[in-house]
């Protein structure tokens, strides 16, 4: 490949991963948060008897986790959306706007604290 | 172990919130050119230098971090309700939730700061820095009011 191709080459994936971080970041934080209210784990974990469930199911003694199982649900969500609106033709992934990558984990957080904000009038 | 995995999670903690607190106040307060201060210099570093350190730094924090987490959830936090520390609790809840929250944008944070930057996403740039800066701010106070709750080896 010449030296233009493989700049060519570069530039293109560059902007391939730049339309996968923006939407990675925007559908992990949305599907986060409705995992979270909904309680959608893709597993759930008893760490008093090392025992791990698939989905949303109480382990047979102590308490149950879920967080890793609602990270996971999102990762895979969103990676997979990431995928495929990276693989979309270049004039439609450039258009788009890089302040989703901020804008939608701030609103991820606010209703958070939103939802957990009992703790701090208890 | 475990008392030292929560020191050595400390540690890293430490590190990370080092290197977030020196880029985000360098990239929203840049130092002027001629300033010598201590501030002035704290201000002055290069803050893309950074953007690599923190990348790895969260991920290997959070890692052992959630490893640490099931240890907490049948020992600390037990401490925590019984005590009704509420206020504490509800920080460290938040805290999880912030940390996933940080590892959905840091490939976004890590791409906007990759060499040459590109000023027309200076202002997302800052944006995700300021964001991953807070999460790094509260998962650091609030797991260390929950620490100092509990205490070591106790």
């Amino acid at each position: 490949m010449s030296g233009s191709g493989m700049k060519n080459s570069g530039v293109r994936s560059s902007q391939r991963f730049r339309v996968f971080a923006i939407t990675f970041a925007a559908v992990y934080a949305t599907i986060y948060y409705v995992v979270l209210v909904n309680n959608w784990p893709l597993f759930s974990y008893g760490p008093a008897v090392g025992e791990w469930t698939l989905f949303n199911h109480a382990v047979s003694d102590g308490p149950t986790m879920y967080w890793y199982g609602w990270i996971a649900t999102s990762a895979i969500v969103a990676a997979a959306t990431g995928l495929i609106a990276s693989a979309l033709p270049e004039n439609l992934g450039g258009k788009l706007w890089s302040g989703f990558a901020w804008l939608i984990p701030v609103g991820a957080i606010a209703a958070i604290f939103h939802l957990l904000g009992g703790y701090f009038t208890h | 172990m475990w008392i030292a995995l929560v020191i050595t999670h400390g540690l890293l903690a430490f590190l990370l919130l080092g290197a977030m607190t020196h880029q985000v106040v360098s990239v929203w307060m840049p130092a002027r050119a001629g300033a010598g201060n201590f501030v002035a210099r704290f201000r002055a570093v290069g803050s893309a230098n950074y953007a690599n350190a923190i990348t790895l730094l969260y991920l290997v924090t959070a890692a052992l971090g959630s490893y640490l987490y099931t240890n907490y959830r049948i020992t600390a936090r037990l401490t925590l309700e019984q005590g009704h520390y509420w206020k504490s609790f509800g920080a460290f809840e938040i805290k999880e939730h912030l940390i996933a929250i940080g590892l959905a944008v840091l490939p976004a944070y890590w791409y906007f700061w990759r060499q040459p930057l590109d000023e027309a996403d200076a202002l997302t740039r800052k944006l995700l820095t300021a964001l991953l800066a807070f999460v790094v701010w509260w998962a650091f106070l609030a797991g260390h009011i929950a620490n100092n709750i509990r205490g070591l080896g106790t």
